[in-house]
């Protein structure tokens, strides 16, 4: 049954169709008019069928127009694409070229920011000691108090042995007084006694 | 087995795996990351990544057994993969050849075409890499050392280790330059974690551990620290990356902070714990960061 019904389509279309499509059938149907024109006989029909097939003529014209118009537009468009596709290329590649160069930046900043970040590190270590300036300045203000501390205690140890030689000097002034003085007294109390025998031998 | 069949016996191996170290190939296109059971696996990254990727894709290309104990640190040198797991360290040719080399364990470092390798015997053998033997051994931790980072600039190395101290070590004279105690800052220590260093990375002038005390970044110069970071939990692995300090450790997520010590980004992950982290440097478009841990419950 398909292919009956197959069979019944493929002729009907044929029939109907048998000359092609469009502009292909008008050429076909065109040639076959002036055939039938040339061997037509009546004037006035000759006449009205000449008017269709330059009718038909017109058209055809028309339409040969209509597609050279086309075909140079889709020549021009064909143009217009290859431009924006060599263009397109272009701006990829120069697009590429811009990622790497700001991948090389990327990687720059980042070793940037990774020394800022050690810098940064050290610094708060150093942060937590004293300040040099600081440090030298206690410094320098300790060492002239010790400077200033031990030239006092020179001072004092000189007096203390200026003192030292005074007491001994007048401690061995007073001794040699004392024996100077028992010295006399011996020497006095030795006189006494002979005086006192002298008298007694006198007395005698 | 094929891969569709279930077996009972891996998926309870599965259910308890944690990957303690990983490692990426010197071309960047692989990772190796080792668990555990002793076993190495290795991942395709360009086939893990890439736009048509599966489930399959995801799974590990190689997977063999390296030792019997648990593979605690793996490196990649030029054309070798190191492994170390209790007891020794095995290398393994990038191309998959097996060579057995020599004793050592726990941390592993590369300097100059020598091999840095540190552990339970709380000494740091240094063996050359060409010949296999030892050059030096240094001596100085009273406890089993955990990480090792390598000081290029200076030729120096430094060790944390149980004890609490990260020393310097000076690789020409091959004797300690210093012994930084972090415990004892009161601004790092955490007594109630304990006094060990589990992580250990420098960047030339600086140095990041954590562990016990908090994550903290030292300036090597004066020996001081500069700030702590408020991290939760004890660190396993850091590392510098551009501006930022990178942490993982305990608990499901991974750490950006400033070097200024605030916490820029948390951002989660799935396993509980993590004990690895890496990144790819070495190739350009599978830049990754890969982090690896213990298995989910």
């Amino acid at each position: 049954m398909g292919s009956v019904t197959d069979d019944e389509v493929i002729r009907k279309r044929l029939l109907i169709d048998g000359d092609g499509a469009g502009d292909d059938r008008r050429i076909n149907v065109l040639l076959k008019s002036f055939i039938k024109w040339c061997n037509s006989g009546s004037q006035e029909d000759g006449y009205t069928q000449y008017q269709r097939m330059l009718g038909t003529l017109g058209q055809c014209e028309f339409s040969m127009g209509k597609t050279l118009l086309v075909y140079d537009m889709n020549l021009k468009e064909m143009e217009n694409y290859e431009e924006i596709y060599t263009e397109i290329g272009q701006n990829l590649t120069a697009a590429h070229e811009k990622i790497a160069e700001c991948k090389k930046e990327i990687l720059q900043a980042k070793r940037i920011r990774k020394n800022r970040q050690e810098y940064d590190a050290l610094a708060k270590v150093i942060q937590q000691h004293p300040d040099r300036h600081d440090t030298l300045k206690q410094l320098e203000s300790l060492d002239k108090e010790l400077q200033h501390l031990s030239q006092i205690k020179e001072n004092v140890e000189d007096k203390l042995e200026l003192r030292k030689k005074q007491f001994h000097v007048l401690l061995s002034t007073i001794q040699e007084l004392q024996q100077t003085l028992e010295n006399d007294e011996k020497f006095s109390d030795a006189d006494e006694h002979q005086e006192n025998q002298m008298e007694t031998e006198n007395g005698h | 087995m094929g891969p569709n069949e279930f077996d009972p016996q891996r998926s309870l191996q599965v259910l308890h795996m944690t990957v303690f170290s990983q490692s990426f190939s010197p071309c960047g296109k692989f990772l190796a990351a080792g668990n555990n059971y002793g076993e190495i696996g290795v991942f395709s990254l360009s086939a893990a990544l890439g736009p048509e990727a599966t489930e399959d894709s995801k799974m590990p290309i190689v997977t063999f057994k390296a030792h019997d104990g648990p593979v605690y640190s793996l490196l990649s040198t030029d054309s070798q993969l190191l492994s170390a797991g209790n007891g020794e360290v095995r290398a393994w040719n990038w191309a998959e050849l097996v060579k057995k080399v020599s004793v050592g364990l726990g941390a592993l470092g590369e300097v100059d075409n020598s091999l840095l390798m540190a552990g339970g015997d709380n000494k740091i053998h240094v063996m050359d890499l060409e010949s296999g033997d030892f050059k030096m051994v240094l001596e100085g931790h009273s406890d089993y050392i955990h990480c090792l980072a390598l000081r290029d600039s200076a030729g120096e190395c430094l060790s944390g280790s149980e004890d609490g101290a990260v020393r310097i070590w000076d690789f020409r004279t091959g004797r300690e330059v210093h012994s930084i105690e972090v415990f004892k800052y009161q601004e790092c220590s955490r007594p109630q974690y304990g006094k060990y260093i589990s992580c250990l990375t420098t960047d030339s002038d600086w140095m990041l551990c954590g562990g016990g005390p908090s994550l903290s970044l030292w300036h090597l110069r004066s020996v001081t620290p500069t700030t702590v970071y408020p991290v939760p939990g004890c660190q396993r692995e850091a590392c510098f990356h551009q501006d930022l300090v990178l942490s993982v450790g305990d608990g499901p997520f991974v750490s950006h902070c400033h070097l200024s010590g605030d916490v820029k980004a948390r951002i989660p992950c799935t396993p509980p714990s993590l004990y690895s982290m890496r990144l790819n440097y070495s190739s350009q478009e599978h830049r990754v960061l890969s982090v690896a841990g213990s298995s989910q419950n």
